[in-house]
């Protein structure tokens, strides 16, 4: 193998390089712009993101340990964009909070070496480099979580979410071995001739879907969700219910698809049962949630509930409602964390009842908002509507009309909620309303981004046939 | 561009505009003009139908198909017969009139008008589409605006009203899309490529299985918003709340949208089932016409009476609908629109009462007839209009469902119509309770000797809505006759 | 025969009502005043002229006296049936022309006077003429439905005329009255428009009342509970009549509706719009008569004779005068029903058929007098009762005689109009049904009696006191009561017979000599008894009365029916049926909808202890989640 070869690790190489960069320009930066730290970041990241979209040849390396395709480039862009908006929503927060703390280059380190795991988690074509990946994934966002050391709560997340990741990679590594128990093999294409139905094999591939299921936070795998996402750095949350829920769905689609399909009897009923688990327990812990962080974080819980409805039928069709829905995901969720973000920037206020007239002095946030959660909710004409079509579409494709009602009933229920916060925003009237405000470059960019980006998607139909055609290299 | 198409581009450049107004009076006026110009291209559309009709037999005209998700086999494809057409006009006079019924919104006018063209947007879409997943987008963007519109510029419980009728509607047309995925799924029956397409599923006949299983989820879906018993509750609420022209808007069009899809999908598509069904829903409908009526008895808020008589008309335009025949199908259409016109300009004249005395309940009002004139004679008008007496629109619409209702041979329905009949003595008592209290008597309140006189646009919004129930009332023949020609195909259909 | 000017008939009050409805504000009393005048002068010349070219111009051709018509299709409902717009112009709607030109004529020139220094004036002409417009759409009428819609908006032109002075309760309570009453009466006419439509395919009435046509011919093909469905629809029909002509049991709104202004009660609650039952079952006639042979004939004849009696009974014990005179109008008109009831068909046996129209003819000239002679007397002493008034006769000498002379007509003593009508009907019934002749004559008698216990208790008797010297009514008031009066005098002898019978025909009528002889006796005997009780004033009538014990004050509260329906509706239907309705929406159905809200909510809440906050309880859940989903799987595996 030849230097030539390493291309086609190029986002991996790339971002790797990012890294050393940063690190160096850390220690050449002088103190009294260490906040360029973050321009630099930004733009650094920006052009990784760009040239992300440029083609590239696909194959297989080191043995098929690592191996990329049009589908995995897609994922991987597909987390770039996300991060590249995340670190614009992020821009002034880490210039304004972070950076005198001597901890901006830090944040950028550890989410970049946190962005690379998942590269590696996807692009995996063994169990040893997905494991890598998993562990690099996570571990870094443990300590972001954390960042804020000054605040106790956010070292309490930090804790939560590393012990728990220690026990959800603990599980899975369990699983894995037992399935090299049984295939004798760690390779994906050894595994996938040689996989049968046995007590361990199922009892293996369990504890390891426990482990991606814990990223996802699926239920009964999702308890840390809330309290770290309350906790860690509105970024960090957003990073986690975002890129890295994004990236654990990716991996799992593909183990599951492509890997695991012998198993398809046992998973097709174990998704069916923590779908509809996952969307209730979801929902319903949302309906009283009056802190926007927690609130959102169930939300998100119920949004994976909703995946697994393309998850469960395992075919392109599933593969691209998924894909083209977490896309549509990513931006919805990014632009309702953006705004709390902001909202919380400017004046430290997370719950629910401070956001109460907010249209009234604040409009542009509040509009913003309101698409991400129609987005969420599914309410057409926004992206997330068509998103959530698709699912169902997927779903009923293969006759599970009953998955699909349940679905729709917690699509209602979850409008309840959505509309709350709707509610406190526009029909409220507060005398103690958050005045109003106005937002830096980065983050009215990201937020215009995702506004974009929300009422773009879904009715813009070629990105969806472009990712159904993508969909096809996974099998 | 085509002429159909223009009922969604207008509203959205009306949107645009309305974006960059400042002020009450841009915004309204913007408004204005742009419903005018909706208005025109309904009349106009009107004539171009009946133009284009003579020389084009296709069920549908005007048609225009754009692929969206291939893959799927969306499309956006439009087109329109007698009955959609004679809707777009309904929706583009209510539309205008709401927007002089609110010529005074002062809190966030241009949220408020923007919103109301939203809502129109819509509802056009609804009536203009014929693919199943167009028809069903548009059908959520029409019911999502009235959460804000009731729980911004509503009054009373406003929140509690607005989210108890956007859950109800949304969750209705939540099961509607599991009747709607059914259906597309079915539609390749014959061998032929799954579709959304309403016209070309209707050729497939969908094993009756599927169709036994998707018809109720497909009826309730669309009926709810036609206030189909036991899941009207929703609108009393929502009416009492919403200001003047969301109601108006609401009751006027927005809960047509309901018998329109249960029409145009329910039946057309899933006739077996629409039989296998039917004595279920004929029994709900008939008690929701009853029931209705006599619950409006009671009532003594006039929103509350007018919610309670939409309820017992809807439900005959349902009643009429499982009748399964053209003439009780042609009275269905013209209830609806007549309903559509009355129950708009009931709401529109409750406003006007409401602003000037600040009560809606008939026990606290009294010998308005002296004081507001003009106002009370169009209420006695209304009022009329909707007991069903010959020369408004009314009666031309009961007369079709009761006809048509009798032609079947079947003592179940016999009975049924017989009861549905006994509305036109009910809804007597209740109109002439109201006008009777209300306007008739002595003067309960010395305040009300200085009520505002009527203002201009008061006038122009009453009588837009005035015209067509009168026009329809006296004149029937040429509505009536189109929309037979187009219930013909559906009839076949059928058989 | 050209009829396209008779279409003029109606359109012209049309015109006048929609002028004088819009323009209410701007026109200038005096002026709406003549314009309705005016109008009605016009239609009026048209009516007569038209009946003066189709009796004696065109006349009969071949025995028969033709009908004609032109319609318009209205609207479509299927292939065979439509509803039709159009004239019909035969024997009846031709004398009904007259009748409703004449009276309203008279009312209208009448009201100008009575109604003097009202701020309603220019409505009440508005509502006169569109009252007249649509009575002559109903007389008119072609078909079924057409009457229909007419029969509303007769009904609910009486309804606006009811509730004409709309700040009176009792106004409001009436006007209501009526028009739910008709209303739930029409709701059987509909029913039986319906079931008439879908059995014989038509509603027009040439083709329903041909003797050789399908509709009759073929009643006997389908049959309900015995009957056939189309006796079952005649008999719904006579429901709708029987509503509009206040016959028994659906009297009750007729005396209330006397709160109206009087010209509108001799208008529209004496001549022309209470005889639309009448007007309908003649209308029908050939179904009635041919259908199941009569059985809903017989029907019409028992209602009408009890409705005759029952009403002159009340009659005697009323005080208000309108009142009286409106249970006097539903007793005659019990008269023509029975007298339709006990008709034949052919020739001298469709005698009850043309006694009906006649009586029903010169009971409208007569009881219009009595209607607006009785406004006169209310006009100069303000005040509806008997025992306000009292020698009026020095007073107001013209309504004293055109009085007399109404109620000599109305008592069936020759010369007078009513002598003639009420002979032909009573000679009907002998013919058919001793019963109902013996019911006739009674009736007869009371009528007399009641009828000059009034008139001597308005004109004779002692004189009250009056805070301003009674004075007759001005001219505009008393020329219709004289033209009138030379009316009651004098349309008795037209010889109807020769232009109207159920056969279209015509046939020689002759006095029953012994019958009228009898008649007229009972009719004197009822006068003199009446003398003798009130032509002074003396306590022997309120010692019968009491003599008379309970059955008087039965009498007096009219049966207690007012009761008994406040009962049905207030009690039962309101209370017992519509509250509860409310509620339970409310409540129930209501509360089941936002029950399932509140118990996800609730849900939620008892849910939360789940995330208990601490790593160890999720770390536990994590395993024990992972491995109970092995297990179950494992589990359905294996076994």
């Amino acid at each position: 193998m030849d230097l030539s070869n390493f291309l086609l690790m190029r986002h991996e190489v790339l971002l790797l390089v990012i890294i050393l960069l940063l690190i160096i320009a850390e220690v050449f930066l002088s103190q009294s712009k260490k906040s360029s730290i973050v321009h630099l970041a930004i733009f650094l990241f920006g052009i990784h993101t760009i040239i992300g979209f440029l083609s590239i040849d696909y194959g297989s390396l080191f043995g098929g340990m690592f191996h990329t395709n049009a589908l995995i480039q897609f994922f991987k862009n597909i987390l770039n964009l996300g991060v590249f908006i995340l670190l614009l929503q992020s821009g002034d927060w880490l210039q304004e909070k972070i950076v005198e703390q001597y901890r901006g280059t830090e944040f950028f380190v550890l989410l970049f070496s946190s962005l690379l795991g998942m590269y590696f988690m996807i692009s995996a074509g063994d169990f040893l480099m997905f494991y890598l990946g998993l562990e690099l994934s996570t571990l870094p966002v443990a300590a972001l979580a954390a960042l804020e050391t000054t605040k106790r709560i956010s070292s309490e997340a930090g804790i939560k979410l590393i012990l728990s990741a220690a026990l959800a990679s603990g599980t899975s590594l369990f699983g894995i071995s037992m399935l090299y128990a049984t295939s004798g093999s760690i390779y994906f294409n050894d595994i996938i001739e040689v996989i049968t139905l046995s007590n361990l094999t199922i009892l293996g591939f369990i504890l390891f879907f426990a482990g991606l299921a814990f990223k996802i936070s699926l239920v009964p795998f999702h308890f840390w969700t809330a309290d770290v996402y309350e906790g860690a750095p509105i970024s960090i949350a957003s990073y986690l219910s975002v890129i890295s829920k994004g990236a654990a769905i990716f991996i799992l689609m593909i183990l599951l698809f492509a890997v695991a399909k012998p198993l398809m009897p046992v998973w097709e009923n174990m998704v069916y049962g923590i779908a509809i688990l996952t969307m209730f327990i979801g929902n319903l812990f949302a309906l009283r949630q009056q802190n926007m962080k927690r609130f959102l974080a169930f939300s998100s819980i119920a949004q994976a509930g909703f995946i697994l409805l393309g998850l469960i039928i395992g075919n392109q069709l599933g593969t691209a409602t998924i894909v083209y829905f977490v896309l549509i995901y990513i931006f919805s969720n990014l632009a309702a964390f953006g705004v709390v973000q902001a909202i919380s920037l400017q004046t430290g206020k997370e719950n629910m009842k401070d956001y109460e007239g907010l249209y009234r002095t604040n409009p542009n946030v509040s509009l913003v908002m309101m698409l991400a959660l129609f987005s969420l909710a599914g309410i057409p004409p926004v992206a997330g509507f068509f998103g959530k079509f698709f699912l169902f579409t997927a779903a009923a494709s293969e006759g599970y009309y009953l998955l699909v009602f349940i679905a729709v009933v917690n699509v209602t229920i979850s409008l309840y909620y959505y509309l709350l916060v709707v509610r406190a925003m526009f029909l409220r009237k507060s005398d103690n309303a958050i005045p109003h405000f106005k937002s830096k470059i980065y983050m009215r960019l990201g937020l215009l981004i995702t506004a974009i980006g929300i009422l773009v998607l879904g009715i813009y139909s070629p990105l969806y046939e472009y990712i159904y055609e993508l969909s096809k290299t996974l099998y | 561009m085509d002429i159909l198409s223009l009922f969604i581009i207008v509203p959205l450049l009306t949107i645009a505009v309305l974006v960059f107004t400042k002020s009450l009076k841009q915004a309204r006026v913007v408004s204005m003009i742009g419903s005018f110009i909706q208005l025109g291209m309904a009349i106009n559309l009107v004539f171009a139908y009946l133009k284009e009709r003579a020389i084009n037999q296709d069920i549908m005209v005007f048609t225009r198909d754009l692929v969206w998700f291939e893959q799927f086999n969306i499309h956006y494809s439009v087109g329109v017969d007698g009955i959609s057409v004679a809707l777009l006009l309904l929706t583009s006079i209510v539309v205008l009139a709401g927007v002089f019924i609110s010529w005074k919104m002062y809190d966030l006018p241009k949220e408020f008008f923007i919103s109301l063209i939203v809502l129109s947007i819509g509802v056009y879409g609804f009536f203009i589409t014929i693919d199943l997943f167009t028809m069903f987008v548009f059908f959520e963007i029409a019911v999502i605006p009235m959460y804000l519109l009731i729980g911004i510029w509503g009054s009373g419980p406003k929140e509690y009203s607005a989210m108890k009728l956007t859950l109800m509607l949304m969750g209705a047309s939540a099961v509607l899309l599991v009747g709607i995925l059914g259906i597309y799924y079915n539609s390749d029956a014959d061998g032929g490529v799954l579709t959304f397409n309403i016209l070309e599923i209707a050729k497939v006949n969908i094993p009756f299985e599927a169709q036994k299983l998707f018809f109720p989820l497909t009826f309730i879906g669309f009926a709810v918003i036609s206030a189909l018993f036991p899941f009207h509750t929703w609108s009393p609420d929502g009416h009492a709340s919403a200001p003047t022209a969301v109601s108006m808007l609401h009751a006027g069009v927005l809960m047509k949208l309901g018998g329109y899809g249960v029409f145009r999908v329910a039946m057309y598509l899933l006739p077996e089932g629409a039989m296998d069904w039917s004595w279920v829903f004929i029994l709900l409908s008939v008690i929701g016409v009853v029931y209705g009526a006599f619950s409006a008895i009671k009532q003594t808020d006039l929103k509350y009476i007018n919610a309670y008589s939409s309820v017992s008309h809807l439900g005959l335009v349902l009643f009429a609908l499982l009748m399964l025949n053209k003439t009780a199908w042609n009275g269905a259409i013209i209830q609806s629109l007549s309903h559509g016109f009355m129950t708009a300009l009931f709401f529109a004249l409750i406003g006007m009462i409401y602003e000037r005395t600040h009560t809606r309940d008939i026990r606290k009002l009294g010998g308005l007839l002296k004081v507001i004139p003009f106002i009370s004679v169009i209420y006695v008008i209304a009022g009329l209009a909707s007991l069903g007496l010959p020369g408004f629109s009314g009666f031309v619409a009961e007369m079709n469902i009761f006809v048509g209702a009798f032609q079947n041979d079947d003592i179940f329905i016999r009975v049924a119509t017989i009861l549905s009949v006994s509305v036109i003595v009910i809804t007597a008592v209740y109109i002439l309770r109201v006008v009777g209290i209300m306007l008739m008597g002595p003067i309960r309140n010395d305040s009300y000797l200085k009520l505002e006189r009527v203002t201009w646009f008061e006038k122009s919004g009453i009588l837009l809505l005035l015209i067509p129930i009168v026009g329809i009332g006296v004149a029937p023949l040429w509505l009536s006759d189109m929309i037979l020609e187009s219930l013909q195909p559906f009839i076949q259909g059928l058989l | 025969m050209n009829i396209g000017y008779i279409i003029l008939i109606p359109l012209i009050p049309l015109v006048v009502f929609l002028v004088l409805g819009i323009f209410n504000q701007k026109i200038k009393p005096s002026v709406s005043g003549y314009v309705g005048v005016f109008g009605l002068l016009v239609s009026a010349a048209l009516s007569l002229y038209a009946a003066y070219q189709y009796f004696f111009v065109f006349g009969k051709t071949d025995g028969f006296y033709q009908t004609f018509s032109e319609k318009t299709v209205w609207m479509n409902f299927t292939e065979i049936l439509h509803i039709d717009m159009g004239i019909l112009v035969d024997p009846i709607s031709v004398m009904m022309l007259v009748v409703v030109s004449v009276v309203s004529l008279m009312v209208h020139i009448y009201s100008r006077g009575y109604m003097k220094g009202d701020d309603g004036y220019t409505k009440f002409f508005a509502f006169l003429s569109l009252f007249t417009f649509s009575m002559y759409g109903l007389v008119l009428a072609t078909n079924l439905f057409q009457i229909y819609i007419f029969w509303e908006l007769v009904g609910v032109s009486s309804y606006l005329l009811i509730g004409y002075y709309y700040t009176k309760t009792t106004a409001i309570a009436a006007a209501k009255k009526a028009f739910i009453v008709t209303r739930f009466a029409d709701f059987g006419f509909l029913i039986g428009i319906l079931i008439i439509g879908y059995y014989t395919g038509t509603f027009d009435f040439e083709t329903l009342n041909n003797p050789e046509g399908s509709a009759i011919l073929n009643w006997a093909v389908t049959s309900f509970m015995g009957l056939s469905v189309i006796t079952w629809a005649l008999i719904l029909i006579f429901i709708g009549g029987a509503g509009k002509s206040a016959m028994f049991p659906f009297h009750i709104w007729l005396p209330d509706a006397m709160e109206g202004p009087t010209p509108v009660s001799a208008l529209i609650h004496a001549a022309t719009m209470v005889v639309a039952g009448i007007f309908l079952v003649a209308r029908l006639f050939p179904m009635f008569y041919f259908v199941e042979n009569g059985f809903a004939l017989n029907i019409v004849a028992y209602v009408g004779a009890f409705s005759a009696l029952f009403a002159a009974i009340i009659a005697i014990t009323q005080n208000d005068i309108k009142r009286v005179l409106a249970f006097s109008t539903m007793s005659q008109l019990g008269y023509m029903m029975l007298a339709l009831g006990v008709s034949g068909y052919e020739g001298h046996d469709g005698v009850g058929y043309m006694a009906s129209m006649f009586h029903l003819f010169t009971h409208a000239m007569f009881k219009a007098l009595l209607f607006l002679g009785a406004g006169s007397v209310i006009h100069a002493v303000h005040s509806n009762f008997l025992k306000d008034m009292g020698g009026l006769r020095k007073y107001m000498p013209i309504t004293n005689i055109t009085f007399l002379i109404a109620a000599l007509a109305i008592s069936g003593v020759p010369p007078f109009a009513g002598f003639w009508s009420k002979d032909e009907i009573l000679v009907a019934a002998y013919d058919q049904n001793k019963l109902i002749y013996y019911i006739g004559v009674f009736v007869a008698g009371l009528t007399a009696f009641y009828m000059f216990r009034i008139y001597f208790g308005i004109f004779w008797g002692k004189e009250k006191y009056y805070e301003h010297k009674p004075k007759e009514s001005p001219l505009s008031m008393t020329f219709p009561l004289m033209v009138l009066a030379f009316l009651s005098i004098t349309a008795g002898f037209i010889p109807f017979s020769e232009f109207i019978s159920a056969d279209k025909a015509g046939f020689e009528a002759h006095l029953n000599y012994p019958l009228a002889a009898i008649a007229t006796l009972v009719g004197v005997m009822g006068i003199m008894l009446a003398w003798v009780f009130y032509k002074k004033e003396s306590s022997l009538s309120d010692r019968y009365a009491n003599a008379l014990g309970p059955f008087y004050k039965w009498a007096s509260d009219k049966f207690y029916f007012d009761e008994i329906y406040m009962f049905i509706t207030k009690k039962i239907l309101f209370k017992r049926v519509s509250e509860p309705i409310a509620k339970f929406d409310r409540n129930y159905v209501d509360g089941t909808m936002v029950g399932i809200g509140n118990k996800t909510v609730l849900t939620s809440e008892k849910i939360k202890g789940l995330q208990s906050g601490k790593v160890q309880d999720y770390a536990f859940a994590f395993i024990a989640g992972a491995v109970i989903i092995g297990l179950v799987f494992i589990y359905l595996l294996t076994s």
